[in-house]
């Protein structure tokens, strides 16, 4: 795990040292262990290190191919390199035992076929030499974040935005008006949308060829079209379990490579207790798992982790906070998200690799199960909602009416599915965090960009046709939400703390077994994640996997009220930072006052604003910010 | 042909619509013109068409066309009255919209036996036919299925039907493109281009042109055009789709083209690019095949008895965008293969091929002829 940058400038301009090395000085986190710089007329390649595999200086980046044509910087980890080793005709020996000397080799080999052979997370750029051109990736499931800039000619990317803002940095960088209106509604800003206007994130799954005549973005993987395979229907599910058990065990197997002390984050949830189980069987003697608890019960999970801890007889550490302690983790979390970022699990992630980093460098955790196995609340819920999309027009108008007249939040909630005029639009309607943003936002910017439903069209219109609602609310939330959103907190919660993050879920080819798992083996008679539980049932009692999720929450909503008022009123009551934004600030004051009040609960939309407030702050503040002028709303 | 002893039977159709663009409509015309030439007489009754839509369209003087212009109890009503009056020999019912009314009327008319035939398109077949349809279809002398997939998928749901009843009745390249002429278009074609003619309407996503979109953005040859003649209410989310790969300046959309200029575009295109997820049998995969076009679809429903991998044209599976990518880097790159499946193609619609507009009316006269005839 590393952080890599760079910049390609045909014209042969590139920027001095000094910038060069503040930049790569903003990966430090993601690489404290070296750092590497090569550079010639036209490219200037920089990385920071984390060394989990080969920790001699053979591993040291940017690293050249054997016959110095090809220079790669690369993000992540290669868990089939060794496999791959003999199959690529090297002529002489091997430097050393790293990955990122196959991956180069690999690329040396088969060229951008590459691809179809690596299994692992990986952000990286090869540069060649002779073709003078640049090729980068970003791995399947987007468990590694990469960034790109592409304006006036020169070609710019990064792991953090706030990386290659600086290494292209020409007059300051403006919001990005499409990506801060997604934001608002999502919480996070989906790919290749970036909040900044001249930075796109490069999609999970695709590659980008870049020379001096331009660049062009291909997709080399796709689990979109992969069709539910009735025959499985047909099979015993004991063969079924066997056989998802035996593919959590490979994918876990690949993912202990390190030279490095290793361990698992352990919730006393079924993901990441399924992931332990397969650590134990695939002969780690006694791993050490880690968990978070809170002195308040109704967040506190650690009692349920130390019980599944114990049958599964691993070296289990505990700490336990008082939940209000998180907000230490403030500064940080607004410091390291380069981008405005609103999911505020991110707390508690922080939290847990930070304990974890005290004692190894690489843990391994359960992230992408509730994607592809159906572990969300919504999943059966939007199965009951389809149908109504059927109805017809005037009937929806009817019910919609007597719906929102009822005083209950349920209710109100059943009028706005209504208004859906698809699977994809009530998906995007129950997965939005903020359905009353637009009375925020400068009508301007509603006028002149999509909404993220756009997005999700898409997306979804290269699915497999027949799917039910709930698997395609399930391909949209693992080809969008598990890496924009899940997989990005869990990266720069743990790079935060210098710590290596593993997600074996997201293994590919586990992720194609589940696309053709039927829907019937995921939610069954309103239980989640029906095949997978059955599959931890093998290692823990039921008590242990049959229990209501609990998620990582916090109190938002009290800490609004609480502990973080003050704060907040500060920040919403800051004119010159509110007017940097095309917000309608005395909504946003009286969304706020409403929720103090305890007349509203509106803390996903204010933790939003004012996630969105701190990252203009504190980034803004390095740099000039001109954004979208605000037009008063009559 | 019609066996010359016996006068031509009277058939009443019951179309949802005729002239308008859609494979419903163009199967509708295609009968009607097989019809017209096998001189049968008949009541045409269509529910969406207007008399000003109807004005001067059909050349055949023996059958009459009524529209109801939307109607629906008015046309229920002219239905109703038609059948009951029994000067007919045969129903055609266009639509299994239109089932349940015709049976009922018919079960008044207690001693009647006249064979009844249902034409089973495509989507509003292969799910939810309920037990009251499924009692109905067992009614039905036979069930014209445009293709296997459709055939099935009634079988699936109703499995008590006499799978005999259900005959495989595919679609044919119309009369009149059958005899159409390439006339030089005024439009400047660049070349090299892929082609789509299609329904752009929110609703007809399935048909794949935003995954087109997606895998024209990702071929290597940037001077490669792409050409999508439609129209519909999904036309500014595809301009999106186009502006966010990337290609917006290399994608046209056009519509309003005549026929000659579709002709030109399938003659010119390296590929017709349609892979649609959900086609009932893809009337226009065999008019892209007529005029020389090499045909990439998806690999689902009715359109794999038109299109066979690697034969009559290349299939990839819905959706997969990189599959089709490489497909159209295949029909473009390797020119023994573009000239196999064109020919192959075109072997399909002419001379003696499955899908002429000869061959359909043959058909249409084998189905007419059979089952009890009752000459008033």
């Amino acid at each position: 795990m590393c952080g890599i940058l760079g910049l390609f400038n045909p014209a042969g301009i590139l920027p001095p040292s000094d910038i060069l090395l503040a930049a790569l000085d903003r990966l430090k986190l993601r690489g404290p262990d070296d750092s590497g710089i090569w550079r010639d007329e036209s490219v200037l390649l920089g990385h920071r290190r984390l060394a989990v595999v080969d920790l001699s200086p053979s591993g040291h980046q940017p690293m050249e191919s054997a016959d110095r044509r090809y220079i790669v910087v690369f993000n992540g980890e290669i868990y089939n390199h060794r496999e791959l080793r003999p199959r690529l005709n090297l002529q002489g020996d091997w430097r050393g035992t790293s990955d990122t000397e196959t991956l180069i080799e690999a690329y040396r080999f088969w060229g951008m076929d590459c691809l179809k052979y690596i299994n692992g997370m990986f952000a990286f750029a090869i540069w060649d030499r002779v073709e003078r051109n640049l090729f980068l990736a970003r791995d399947r499931m987007g468990v590694k974040p990469l960034y790109y800039s592409h304006s006036h000619g020169k070609f710019g990317f990064g792991s953090r935005p706030g990386a290659l803002s600086l290494l292209i940095n020409d007059d300051g960088l403006e919001i990005d008006s499409e990506g801060l209106r997604v934001y608002l509604e999502l919480g996070y800003v989906p790919a290749p949308l970036s909040f900044h206007r001249d930075i796109r994130k490069l999609p999970a799954g695709h590659c980008l060829l870049v020379n001096a005549r331009g660049v062009r973005r291909i997709r080399y993987w796709d689990y979109r079209s992969i069709k539910p395979d009735p025959s499985m229907n047909s099979r015993a599910e004991g063969e079924l379990v066997d056989e998802l058990d035996s593919l959590i065990q490979s994918a876990v197997k690949a993912r202990l490579i390190s030279d490095v002390p290793l361990g698992a984050f352990l919730s006393g949830g079924v993901d990441s207790a399924i992931v332990v189980a397969a650590m134990k069987n695939s002969g780690v003697g006694h791993p050490k798992t880690f968990t978070i608890g809170f002195t308040e019960e109704t967040y506190n999970e650690g009692p349920a982790a130390a019980k599944a801890a114990r049958y599964l007889g691993v070296d289990h550490i505990h700490e336990t906070l008082d939940v209000n302690s998180l907000l230490d983790l403030l500064p940080m979390y607004i410091q390291e998200f380069d981008e405005p970022f609103a999911d505020s699990s991110a707390f508690p992630t922080m939290a847990v690799a930070r304990l974890a980093r005290r004692y190894v460098t690489v843990a391994l955790s359960g992230d992408g199960a509730d994607e592809l196995f159906g572990g969300y609340h919504y999943y059966p819920l939007i199965d009951r909602l389809a149908p109504m999309l059927g109805w017809r027009a005037a009937t929806k108008r009817a019910s919609g009416r007597l719906f929102n007249t009822l005083p209950w939040h349920r209710t109100k909630l059943l009028a706005g599915a209504l208004q859906c005029r698809d699977t994809v639009g009530l998906f995007h309607f129950l997965r939005s965090v903020s359905k009353d943003y637009p009375s925020l936002v400068n009508p301007e910017i509603l006028r002149s960009t999509a909404n993220s439903e756009s997005w999700f069209s898409q997306f979804a219109g290269a699915f497999a046709v027949d799917l039910t609602a709930a698997e395609t609310a399930m391909r949209l939330d693992a080809g969008l939400t598990l890496p924009d959103l899940f997989l990005q907190k869990v990266d720069v919660a743990t790079m935060a703390f210098s710590l290596e993050a593993r997600c074996p879920m997201t293994d590919y080819r586990l992720v194609e077994w589940a696309m053709r798992l039927p829907m019937r083996f995921k939610v069954r008679d309103g239980e989640t994640k029906y095949l997978l539980k059955k599959v931890l049932s093998k290692y823990l009692p039921a008590e242990c996997v049959y229990r209501p999720k609990m998620g990582f929450a916090v109190p938002l909503a009290k800490w609004l009220r609480g502990p973080l008022r003050t704060w907040a009123e500060e920040l919403v009551h800051d004119d010159s930072l509110m007017s940097r934004l095309p917000l309608d600030k005395a909504r946003v004051r009286e969304l706020l006052r409403q929720h103090s009040a305890g007349d509203r609960e509106s803390h996903p939309l204010l933790w939003s604003v004012l996630m969105l407030l701190c990252f203009v702050q504190t980034h803004g503040a390095r740099r000039a910010l001109p954004v979208v002028a605000y037009r008063e709303v009559a | 042909m019609m066996g010359p002893r016996k006068a031509a039977p009277r058939v009443v159709f019951l179309f949802t619509e005729i002239f308008a663009n859609g494979g419903i409509q163009r199967f509708n015309r295609t009968i009607l013109d097989s019809c017209g030439q096998l001189g049968l007489h008949g009541r045409v009754m269509s529910l969406n068409d207007s008399s000003e839509s109807i004005e001067g369209q059909l050349k055949h003087g023996n059958l009459t066309v009524v529209g109801f212009s939307g109607n629906r109890r008015r046309f229920a009503l002219a239905v109703a009255v038609v059948l009951l009056r029994g000067r007919y020999d045969r129903v055609l019912i266009g639509h299994i919209n239109f089932l349940l009314l015709t049976i009922l009327v018919m079960a008044l008319r207690l001693f009647s036996r006249t064979p009844t035939l249902l034409v089973a398109h495509g989507i509003e077949v292969w799910s939810g036919i309920g037990w009251w349809r499924r009692r109905a279809l067992s009614r039905v002398t036979r069930i014209l299925c445009v293709s296997r997939y459709t055939r099935q998928r009634i079988l699936d749901q109703a499995p008590a039907l006499i799978a005999g009843h259900l005959i495989r009745f595919p679609n044919a390249l119309a009369d009149t493109w059958g005899r159409a002429q390439p006339v030089p278009t005024a439009r400047a074609l660049p070349n090299p281009f892929i082609l789509s003619v299609t329904r752009l309407d929110r609703g007809d996503r399935y048909k794949g042109i935003a995954t087109v979109i997606e895998a024209f953005s990702m071929l290597a040859d940037d001077s490669m055009q792409y050409f999508i003649v439609g129209h519909g209410s999904d036309l500014s989310f595809l301009q999106l789709v186009a502006e966010r790969c990337g290609v917006r300046d290399r994608v046209r959309f056009m519509r309003g083209v005549s026929d000659s200029e579709l002709i030109a575009l399938y003659q010119q295109c390296a590929a017709f690019v349609l892979p649609s997820g959900k086609e009932g049998f893809g009337i226009v995969f065999l008019e892209a095949m007529f005029f020389g076009a090499p045909v990439i679809a998806a690999e689902e429903k009715g359109a794999v008895d038109v299109v066979r991998d690697g034969e009559t044209g290349l299939t990839v599976r819905f959706g997969d965008t990189i599959e089709i990518t490489r497909a159209i880097e295949r029909i473009v790159s390797d020119a023994g293969l573009r000239e196999r499946v064109r020919a192959a193609g075109r072997s399909l619609v002419t001379d003696g091929g499955p899908f002429t507009f000869a061959g359909f009316t043959r058909r249409c006269a084998e189905v007419f002829e059979a089952g009890e005839t009752t000459v008033a």
